[in-house]
């Protein structure tokens, strides 16, 4: 399936990709685009104002995506809370690793194309994911 | 540091301002009141009764188009627009009022700070990591670096090394301004 979201990858959008490989679509390709009218037809936007899979209300993109394919799973809601802060910082959740990821993702789209850095963060997310599950089996921070 | 009042553009340089036009419905007063304190959040520039503007880069593009979607979201009307100011007069103008904004921030922290460090351990302690996210907070909604930012930064660091035993302390205090 083709996924399209904006160009300039942040936080938001490579959590989003990396959702949506791991939880809904294995196959996903993906295409950086800079407006909505840019969307290949046949690809599902993500993260572009005006696209169903973006921000509603208070909830970012990725918040979006676990409402409208209902993961409940509470290891990707806490990723989720991360994952707000970093990208909105409005205090809704407490979240100390927001300000690192945040820098970390800037940092990164400044030295690389779009695709690296959906290449580069899915492993991070992938231990982030493993960290909070083992966190929330052990009801604490885990070793 | 630079006492300019006007220390450097941000964003997409000189000129390169976003702008917000919107329009919230009175009733009900829950999204209407959330959209205010996202643009107070993100430092926006007032220009008018429903337009708000920060110089522009992607990420002030960003805030300002999410920002947009709730509003109409809410029954609202918005757009988001790229301009430039008719006169450079009046861009300095409004860079000087959103430094000023920031600056009457910066000081508050600066008190707060001061005060702080007649507290005990615990208290300072608290207060320090309460006004370090604070001024996380404002620095990042500061488009133009006004010196009450150092002054506040100082201020912070000295309540940090309070109660050490040394009198680092004293010195940012005495560099505030009267």
């Amino acid at each position: 399936m083709n996924w399209a979201t904006r160009a300039g990858v942040h936080i938001d959008r490579a959590a989003c990709a990396w959702l949506i490989r791991r939880f809904i679509d294995p196959a996903a390709q993906f295409t950086f685009v800079a407006d909505l009218a840019e969307v290949p037809v046949g690809a599902t936007a993500f993260d572009i104002r005006g696209a169903e899979l973006s921000h509603h209300g208070p909830d970012c993109s990725f918040e979006t995506i676990l409402r409208r394919y209902d993961l409940t799973d509470p290891v990707l809601w806490r990723i989720a809370q991360i994952v707000h802060e970093a990208d909105l910082d409005d205090q809704r959740y407490d979240a100390p690793e927001a300000p690192g990821f945040d820098v970390a993702l800037r940092g990164l789209s400044m030295i690389c194309a779009d695709e690296r850095v959906l290449d580069l963060t899915a492993p991070l997310f992938d231990g982030l994911y493993e960290y909070h599950r083992r966190a929330l089996l052990l009801g604490r921070d885990p070793a | 540091m630079s006492e300019r009042p006007v220390p450097s553009w941000p964003g997409d340089g000189p000129g390169s301002w976003v702008l917000l036009c919107y329009r919230v419905p009175r009733e009900p007063s829950a999204p209407r009141i959330a959209v205010w304190r996202k643009l107070k959040r993100l430092g926006v520039a007032q220009l008018g009764d429903g337009l708000a503007g920060l110089p522009a880069d992607a990420r002030t593009r960003e805030q300002l188009e999410w920002i947009a979607e709730e509003v109409v979201e809410a029954g609202g009307s918005a757009g988001v627009w790229l301009a430039r100011p008719a006169s450079a007069a009046q861009e300095r103008e409004l860079a000087a009022a959103m430094a000023a904004a920031r600056a009457a921030e910066y000081q508050t922290v600066t008190a707060q700070a001061a005060a702080a460090r007649q507290g005990s351990e615990q208290a300072r302690a608290a207060a320090l990591r309460r006004l370090r996210a604070e001024l996380r907070r404002i620095t990042r909604r500061d488009y133009f670096p006004p010196p009450a930012r150092e002054h506040a930064r100082a201020a912070v660091e000295a309540l940090a090394r309070a109660g050490q035993g040394d009198d680092a302390g004293a010195v940012p205090a005495a560099r505030r301004r009267p």
